[in-house]
C-alpha cells in the first residue's frame, strides 16, 4: 500500500522541483521556481514552517541534506549558477558557504557518504561536476571535472562507502580505505562513473545505452551485497539498471526496467536499495521492485501520493 | 556556448527528432559563392557527437550534387515502416526541383539515394516544409505563388492549396500549423502571409500589415497556440518580427524590436514556446521570449552575419546558425565556458606550425599555450529565463522509514486559481504479509497470549517439521507463561510432546513391520494397571495424568517389546520396564532396573530372577542406570535422535539438561542428512539455547526474505520470553547472531513504516554490530521518545542529539580507541562532571562546557559547537573515550546499570512536574506500592518495580508538558478510577487513549499503565 499520512502545502509560488526529508524522517526541504527554499517540520503529521531560505536569484532545482553527524546542513542549487550550503545555528538558518564555480544552471547536488567527511558534487550546464569539500574553520576545497558531460550534467548520485576488493565485512580496527565514487548523467546522453585516485577525479566507466538526455541517476545503498546497482532514466523514455559484480567495478552490465512513453525526469532508491521509485512526465509515479528471477516489476501506480501495491509472486518465499 | 562547426557554406537541417544519434545535414547554398567560386555542389551529413569535446564534426556521408540547394528540410517519412531508417531528405533546388533522398542511404554510401524527384516547381524551391501530423506530406514554395503539396506516397502529382494568391509572387517560406494539422501558412518577400485551410482547399485569410515596408524572411507558427504566427521582417528600415493573431488579423499582437538591421532568419523552438531564436544582418543572434517580447540571450558570435539558423529538434539546448562567413557553427543555449574554443584556437596555431620536430632536438613541440587574454575566458551568462526542459516538474524520493516525497504541481481546474504546490509524504508497505504477522507477534507479546499463539502456529503449521517446532515451543510458552507448572517440569512436558510425537513414530513403524501383534496390546492393557499404583505416589500430579494419557494411548497401539520397554524407561516407568523385561525373559536386565527402580521392586524382580536373557537395549538400560548421558548422546544412532532426547529429557539432571540437548543439537547439525540438520532445532529450543537456534535456522533459511525472517523472529521471541522466564533472570544476552538478525528485522520493519515497533526489536548491545549503527541512530532519532523509554539509565541533561553522536561513535569506531587519546572537552565535560560538580573539575577548553549546557537546556538544544570540532578530518579518525560508554546508549539496559553519575544530574536538570499533574505520579506510585505490598510471588514484583521505573518516562513528559490536553484529560480520568478502585473503568479508559492517541506519543508509558492496572485489578488492591 502506498498511502498519503501527510500532505504539505509548501506555499511556493511557482513549481516545486525537488523536496527531501532529512535523515531522519522528520523535516522535509523543498524547493521552487520561486526561487526559494523551505524546510518543514513534519514530526507526526505536522507541517511547520521551520524556514524559509532566500538567496538565490534562479529557480532552485534540487536540495541535499548532509548526514546529521555535521549538524543540520542543507545544500542547495539553482539556476543561477549557485550552489548554496545552509547551516542551521541556535535555530536559525544561515548561509555557511556560497559557491559560484559554475558557468551556467547547477542542476544536482548530492552529499557524498558520511565516511568521507562533508564532500559535495554538483553538476552544471556548463557540461562541469564540481566537488566541494569542507576542509574545517569555513573552508572548502573545491575540484573541478571540466567537460564532464557536454553541454550538461543533470544529476549526479555517489557511490555507497564501500571498499574494493571486500565489499563485506570490514576488519574493525582500522580505518578502511575507502574508494570514492559517484555516478554522473548528462546531456550526453551518458552515464559516466568517477573515481578519485590520487586526490584526482577520474572517468572510470562510461555507460552508453540511452539515446538521449539522461535525466537522473541514482546508486542504490548498499545492503551488504557485493553488487553495486545504479539506476538511469532520460528523456527517451527508458530506465535502465546497471549492475556490476566485479570488485574491481570493471564490468557492469545493462538491463532495461522499462521503456515508459514520455520522458522520464527522476529516480529514487528506497534506504533498503530494493525498490525503485520512477518519477515520469504527467506527474506519474511508479515504484518497481526485482522478482527473484531477477526481473524488475511494477508494483504500484502511485497517483497523487496514494496507490496499491501489487506483490510479485516469488515462489521461493512461502517455502521454507 | 560553441559546440561544434563546420567549414561550410551551406544550408542545413537537423535530423527529425526520433532519429538517433543526432545528424546534421547540408546541402551546398544556391544562394552564396565563397572566393573560391567554385559551383560544385554536395549534399553532407555530420554527425553531432557531444561525447567528442573537439570542435570537429564526424562527416558520416557525402553526395556529389549537381544542383544547389536554397532549401533543406529531414522528415521522419518511412523511419517506423523501415523503408527510410533514417527519415528523408527534402532538398529545394535551383532549377525548381523537389528532390527526396534517403539519409540511410547517404550515410551507408550507396548510390541509389534519390527516392524521387520532380520538376514541377517553376523557379527555384526557397520554401520547404514537413507536416507535423502526417510526416508523408511535404509543402513547397517556388515563384509565381506556387504552392504544391507532395505526398510522399504518392510523390508524382503534387496538389496546390487553393487557387494561386494574386497578385503572383515568390513564396519565400511555408509552415504548417503545429496545431491544426490541414492548415498552412506561406509568405512572400513582400510582406504578405497567406493562410491556407487543406480542406476548404482555399485561402483562409492573409496577413499583413500596411506599412509596405516588410520584408518577408522567416515565418513560423507558435507551437502551442494554434491561431499565432510570427512574421520576420529582412528589411533594414523595420528589421522587426511581428507576432499575429489570426483572431486579430488586422495589425500585429506585437512587434520584437532589438535588431538593428534586417532579420534573416527566425526559428521558435518546439521544447518551449518562449523561445524564439533570430539572426540578423547586424550579426547578432537573439533568443526571444516571444510572448513578453523580451530579450532572453544573445548568443556570442563573430562579426558575420547569420541567413539560416534552426534548434535542433532532439536536443532541445543545441542550434545551429549557417554563416555567410563559411561556417555553420553549433551551439548550446545554456551557456557555459568556451574554454574547448580556446584550446581549439591554440592547436590550430601549433598545427600550422607543423609540430612534428621542426627544429629536429628529437621532441616534438608541445602544444602551443595561447597567451592569456585580457578579458579572462568570456563567460556566457545563460538564458535569463530556465528553458522548459530543465525545469523538472515531479520527482518522487524515497525516505527513512519507508516513506514516499513525491511533488505535485497540480494544474487548477480554473486557470484563474492559484495553483497548488504540494509535496505528499507517503508510507509505502510493500511487505503486507510481513506486517501484519508482525503486528500479531507484537500483540501477542504485550498480551501474552503465547501458548494461543503458538497454537495458532501449530493449526496453519505448513509442513510437519514446522508443526513440530511450533509444539515444543508451545509447551515452553503454556509453562511459562501460564504460570501453572513448576518451572523444573519444563523437561517433563517438552518430553509429553515429544512422546506425543514419538507415538506417531511408533505407529509408523509398527504398521511398517508387525501388522497386527494381539497378543501385545493385551499386554499393554494389563501393564495399565500397575501404572496407576506406580504413579500414585509420583509427586506431579499434572504430569502423572499426562502420563497416564500417553500410556493409554501406547496400549492400544501394538508394540513390540524392546518399543515397549524403551517406551517405559523412557517415561520413567521402571516397573513397567521391569515387568515387560521378565515377561520377555531378560533377567539381568530387569535386575539391572529393578536396582535403579528402588528396593522394592528390587526385591520383586528378584524373586522372578531365574532365567537370564539378551536384549539389544542394554546400553540404553547401562545409561540409565549409569546415568551416563553423554556417552549415549555421542554414540546414538542419529536416526534415533529423537528417542535419545526422549530419554535424556526423563533422565538428566537438570543442571545437564542443557549441555545434553546441546550436544545432540550440534551432532545434528553436523549430520550430512539435510533432514536431520534442521531438526537441530528442536534440540535448541529444548534447550533454550536462542544463539544457536538462530545460526541452525538461518544455516537452513534464506535469510533476506521478510517472511523467514519473520518465521524466525516469531520463534526467537517465544523462546527467548520462555527462557527468561524460566531462569528468572533478565533479559538474556543477546549473541552476535541474533543480535544481526534483530537488527536486520528491525530495519525491515522500519523500512516498511512500522518505527515504534522496530525500535523494541533492536538489540542493546549492539556495539557488536557495527553495521546495525546507521539503522539504529536512525530509528532511535526518528522516534526519541521511545528512545527515552529505553534508555532509563542514562543522564538526563544528555540531548538526544548528544546520545546520537555518542551512538554513532560508538558504532562507527569501536575498536578505535587510541590510548593517548584526549577528549574534546564540550562533550565530555558534561558526562563525567554534571553541573553542580566542582567546577574546577571541568576541563576548560575551547567552546566550554558552559555553552553546551546552556544549549542543552533548550527545548531543541542544538550541539552548537561541538561539530566543530568533530568535522570531518579529526572527527573521522577520533573516537570517544572510554570513559563516555557507560553512559551512551550502547550499554545493557538491565536495571542494575545506573550509572552513579547520572543520579544526581538528573535531579539537578529536572523540572518538577507542574502541580496540577502531580496528583497523577503520587496515584500512580502509590498503586504500585499497594500492589507490590500484597504481590506474592516475585515476578509479579519484578514486574511492578520495573514498572515503576518505566513511568519515569510518563513524569518527565509531565514536566516538559509535551503532552496533549487529550492524554492529560484520560489520565487525570485514569487517576480517580484508581481512586475509587475501579481499575476495570480504568482499563477501558486506557484503551480509549491509546486509541485516540498518537502512538510515539504514549508508547513509552502507556503499556506500563495498563500493566500497573491489570495487575491492580487481579491483586484487587
Amino acid at each position: 500500500m502506498v498511502s498519503v499520512i501527510n500532505t504539505v502545502d509548501t506555499s511556493h509560488e511557482d513549481m516545486i522541483h525537488d523536496a527531501q526529508m532529512d535523515y531522519y524522517g522528520t523535516r522535509l526541504a523543498t524547493c521552487s521556481s520561486d526561487r526559494t527554499v523551505k524546510i518543514f517540520d513534519v514530526r507526526n503529521g505536522g507541517q511547520i514552517l521551520v524556514a524559509d531560505l532566500r538567496g538565490h536569484e534562479g529557480p532552485v532545482w534540487q536540495v541535499a541534506w548532509a548526514h546529521p553527524m555535521f549538524g543540520n546542513i542543507l545544500a542547495s542549487c539553482s539556476y543561477d549558477r549557485k550552489v548554496i550550503i545552509w547551516k542551521e545555528e541556535n535555530g536559525t538558518w544561515d548561509k555557511m558557504y556560497e559557491y559560484t564555480g559554475h558557468e551556467s544552471s547547477v542542476n544536482s547536488v548530492c552529499w557524498g557518504p558520511y565516511e568521507f567527511g562533508l564532500i559535495l558534487a554538483c553538476g552544471s550546464s556548463d557540461g562541469a561536476i564540481s566537488l566541494l569539500t569542507f576542509t574545517g574553520d569555513q573552508q572548502w576545497d573545491v575540484k573541478k571535472i571540466s567537460n564532464a558531460h557536454t553541454i550538461g550534467c543533470n544529476a549526479v548520485s555517489w557511490a555507497p562507502a564501500v571498499v574494493p576488493g571486500s565489499l563485506i565485512d570490514q576488519p574493525s580496527g582500522q580505518k578502511p580505505n575507502y574508494v570514492k565514487r559517484f555516478v554522473s548523467g548528462g546531456c550526453d546522453n551518458l552515464v559516466k562513473l568517477w573515481k578519485e585516485e590520487d586526490g584526482q577525479w577520474k572517468e572510470d566507466q562510461k555507460l552508453e545505452a540511452h539515446s538521449d538526455w539522461v535525466r537522473d541517476v541514482g546508486w542504490a545503498p548498499s545492503i551488504g551485497l557485493p553488487t553495486s546497482t545504479i539506476a538511469s532514466c532520460s528523456q527517451d523514455g527508458r530506465v535502465f539498471i546497471w549492475t556490476c559484480d566485479d570488485p574491481a567495478g570493471n564490468t557492469w552490465t545493462v538491463k532495461l526496467l522499462h521503456k515508459f512513453n514520455d520522458v522520464v525526469w527522476h529516480v529514487s532508491w528506497s534506504i533498503t536499495g530494493n525498490i525503485l521509485a520512477v518519477s515520469g512526465g504527467d506527474n506519474k509515479v511508479t515504484l518497481w521492485k526485482e522478482s527473484m528471477d531477477g526481473q524488475w516489476a511494477c508494483i504500484s501506480d502511485v497517483s497523487k501520493g496514494q496507490g496499491a501495491v501489487s506483490t510479485i509472486t516469488d515462489t521461493q518465499q512461502n517455502e521454507q | 556556448m560553441k559546440l561544434k562547426e563546420i567549414n561550410r557554406t551551406a544550408i542545413q537541417s537537423w535530423s527529425p527528432a526520433q532519429h538517433h544519434p543526432i545528424y546534421l545535414a547540408t546541402g551546398t547554398s544556391a544562394q552564396q559563392l565563397d572566393a573560391s567560386f567554385s559551383t560544385n555542389a554536395s549534399l553532407e551529413l555530420f554527425e553531432l557527437d557531444l561525447a567528442d569535446p573537439s570542435l570537429d564534426m564526424k562527416s558520416c556521408g557525402s553526395l556529389p550534387s549537381a544542383h544547389r540547394y536554397h532549401k533543406l528540410v529531414w522528415g521522419p517519412y518511412g523511419m517506423d515502416a523501415q523503408g527510410h531508417p533514417s527519415g528523408v531528405l527534402i532538398a529545394g533546388g535551383e532549377n525548381g526541383n523537389v528532390i527526396l533522398y534517403d539519409a540511410a542511404k547517404i550515410m551507408a554510401g550507396e548510390s541509389d539515394v534519390i527516392v524521387a524527384e520532380s520538376v514541377r516547381h517553376t523557379g527555384p524551391v526557397r520554401a520547404l516544409d514537413v507536416n507535423h501530423f502526417q510526416s508523408n506530406l511535404v509543402a513547397s514554395g517556388g515563384n509565381e505563388s506556387e504552392i504544391y503539396i507532395w505526398d510522399m506516397n504518392n510523390f508524382g502529382s503534387p496538389m496546390t492549396p487553393g487557387p494561386k494568391a494574386q497578385p503572383q509572387e515568390d513564396i519565400g517560406c511555408v509552415a504548417w500549423n503545429k496545431q491544426v494539422h490541414h492548415i498552412l501558412a506561406s509568405a512572400c518577400p513582400s510582406g504578405r502571409a497567406s493562410v491556407w485551410d487543406l480542406r476548404k482547399n482555399d485561402l483562409i485569410i492573409k496577413v499583413s500589415d500596411h506599412s509596405n515596408r516588410m520584408h518577408c524572411s522567416g515565418l513560423a507558427w507558435n507551437p502551442e497556440v494554434a491561431t499565432q504566427l510570427v512574421l520576420a521582417s529582412e528589411d533594414d528600415r523595420l528589421p522587426v518580427i511581428q507576432m499575429w493573431d489570426l483572431r486579430f488579423a488586422s495589425s500585429p499582437l506585437k512587434i520584437l524590436e532589438h535588431h538593428t538591421r534586417g532579420v534573416l532568419a527566425i526559428a521558435w523552438s518546439l521544447a518551449d514556446p518562449e523561445l524564439l531564436l533570430s539572426c540578423g544582418k547586424d550579426s547578432r543572434i537573439l533568443c526571444w521570449n516571444p510572448n513578453t517580447g523580451e530579450v532572453l540571450y544573445e548568443l556570442p558570435t563573430g562579426s558575420q552575419w547569420c541567413f539560416d539558423i534552426q534548434w535542433c529538434p532532439r536536443n532541445p539546448a543545441v542550434l545551429s546558425a549557417a554563416g555567410f562567413d563559411g561556417h555553420i557553427d553549433i551551439y548550446s543555449i545554456m551557456g557555459g565556458s568556451s574554454q574547448a574554443q580556446s584550446q581549439r584556437h591554440a592547436d590550430q596555431i601549433s598545427n600550422s606550425f607543423g609540430n612534428l620536430d621542426p627544429f629536429g632536438t628529437g621532441q616534438p613541440l608541445p602544444p602551443l599555450q595561447l597567451p592569456q587574454t585580457p578579458a579572462a575566458p568570456a563567460t556566457v551568462n545563460p538564458l535569463k529565463k530556465p528553458p522548459k526542459w530543465i525545469r523538472r516538474p515531479v520527482g518522487a524520493s524515497f525516505a527513512f522509514g519507508g516513506k514516499l516525497v513525491s511533488l505535485e504541481n497540480a494544474r487548477p481546474p480554473q486557470p484563474q486559481q492559484p495553483t497548488s504546490h504540494v509535496v505528499h509524504v507517503s508510507q509505502v508497505v510493500t511487505e503486507t504479509a510481513f506486517l501484519e504477522r508482525s503486528d500479531r507477534l507484537q500483540a501477542t507479546l504485550s498480551s501474552g497470549g503465547f501458548v494461543d499463539f503458538c497454537q495458532e502456529k501449530i493449526s496453519a503449521a505448513a509442513n510437519e517439521f514446522e508443526r513440530t517446532v511450533w509444539s515444543f515451543l508451545k509447551v515452553g510458552a503454556s509453562i511459562c507463561f501460564k504460570e501453572e507448572f513448576p518451572v523444573k517440569h519444563t523437561r517433563f512436558l517438552f518430553f509429553f510432546i515429544s512422546d506425543f510425537w514419538l507415538l506417531g513414530e511408533f505407529r509408523k513403524r509398527r504398521s511398517q513391520q508387525v501388522p497386527g501383534a494381539p497378543g501385545l496390546q493385551q499386554r499393554g492393557g494389563r501393564l495399565q494397571d500397575q501404572d496407576f499404583n506406580f504413579y500414585a505416589d509420583f509427586p506431579y500430579n499434572i504430569f502423572l495424568n499426562i502420563t497416564i494419557d500417553i500410556k493409554k494411548k501406547i496400549s492400544f497401539f501394538s508394540l513390540d517389546v524392546d518399543g515397549l520397554i524403551t517406551q517405559a524407561l523412557l517415561t520413567g516407568d521402571f516397573q513397567g520396564a521391569v515387568e515387560l523385561c521378565l515377561h520377555d525373559n531378560r533377567m539381568a536386565d530387569s535386575i539391572i532396573l529393578a536396582i535403579a527402580g528402588g528396593a522394592d521392586l528390587l526385591e520383586k524382580t528378584q524373586r522372578k530372577y531365574f532365567t537370564k536373557a539378551n536384549s539389544k537395549i542394554t546400553k540404553l538400560i547401562s545409561a540409565v542406570v549409569m546415568k551416563d548421558w553423554h556417552d549415549i548422546l555421542k554414540t546414538c544412532d542419529l536416526q534415533n535422535w529423537r528417542e535419545a532426547m526422549a530419554a535424556v529429557m526423563t533422565y538428566a539432571r537438570p543442571e545437564e539438561f542443557s549441555s545434553l540437548c546441546d550436544l545432540l543439537g550440534s551432532r545434528l547439525e553436523a549430520a550430512e542428512d539435510p533432514q536431520l540438520q534442521s531438526q537441530a532445532c528442536l534440540c535448541y529450543i529444548c534447550a533454550g539455547n536462542v544463539e544457536k537456534l538462530v545460526s541452525c535456522w538461518s544455516r537452513a533459511q534464506d535469510g533476506h526474505c521478510p517472511l523467514s525472517l519473520q518465521d524466525l523472529v516469531e520463534k526467537v521471541v517465544v523462546l527467548r520470553r520462555a527462557v527468561e522466564l524460566t531462569q528468572r533472570s533478565g533479559p538474556a544476552a543477546i549473541g552476535i547472531l541474533l543480535a544481526e538478525k534483530m537488527s536486520q528485522y528491525a530495519s525491515l520493519l522500519a523500512s516498511q513504516g512500522g518505527l515504534s515497533t522496530a525500535i523494541t526489536y533492536l538489540p542493546d548491545n549492539t556495539n557488536q554490530v557495527c553495521s546495525t549503527a546507521v539503522s539504529m541512530v536512525r530509528l532511535v532519532q526518528g522516534s526519541p521518545t521511545q528512545f527515552r523509554g529505553r534508555q532509563r539509565g542514562h543522564p538526563e541533561f544528555l540531548d538526544a542529539e548528544i546520545e546520537q553522536i555518542f551512538y554513532f561513535y560508538d558504532f562507527i569506531f569501536p575498536q578505535q580507541l587510541p590510548q593517548n587519546y584526549t577528549p574534546p572537552a564540550p562533550i565530555t565535560a558534561p558526562i563525567l562532571a554534571p553541573p553542580g560538580a566542582d567546577p574546577q573539575a571541568q576541563p576548560m577548553s575551547t567552546g566550554g562546557p558552559q555553552d553546551v549546557l546552556q544549549g542543552l537546556q533548550g527545548p531543541q538544544a542544538p550541539y552548537s559547537g561541538m561539530h566543530q570540532t568533530q568535522l570531518p578530518s579529526q572527527s573521522m579518525n577520533a573516537s570517544m573515550p572510554n570513559s563516555n560508554m557507560e553512559g551512551a546508549p550502547g550499554a545493557p539496559t538491565g536495571d542494575a546499570i545506573q550509572p552513579l553519575q547520572s543520579i544526581p544530574a538528573e535531579k539537578i536538570m529536572k523540572k518538577p512536574i507542574p502541580d496540577e499533574h502531580l496528583v497523577l505520579k503520587t496515584t500512580f506510585e502509590g498503586l504500585i506500592q499497594k500492589c507490590l505490598a500484597v504481590a506474592a510471588d516475585p515476578q509479579t514484583k519484578r514486574k511492578l518495580d520495573d514498572a515503576n521505573k518505566r513511568l519515569e518516562a510518563l513524569y518527565d513528559k509531565l514536566r516538559e508538558q509535551t503532552l496533549s490536553p487529550a492524554i492529560i484529560g484520560g489520565l487525570h480520568s485514569i487517576a480517580r478510577t484508581i481512586e475509587s478502585r475501579s481499575y476495570a473503568e480504568g482499563l477501558n479508559i486506557h484503551t480509549h487513549i491509546v486509541g485516540s492517541s498518537n502512538f510515539s506519543e504514549t508508547s513509552a508509558f502507556m503499556p506500563v499503565l495498563k500493566v500497573v492496572l491489570t495487575q491492580a485489578n487481579k491483586l484487587g488492591v
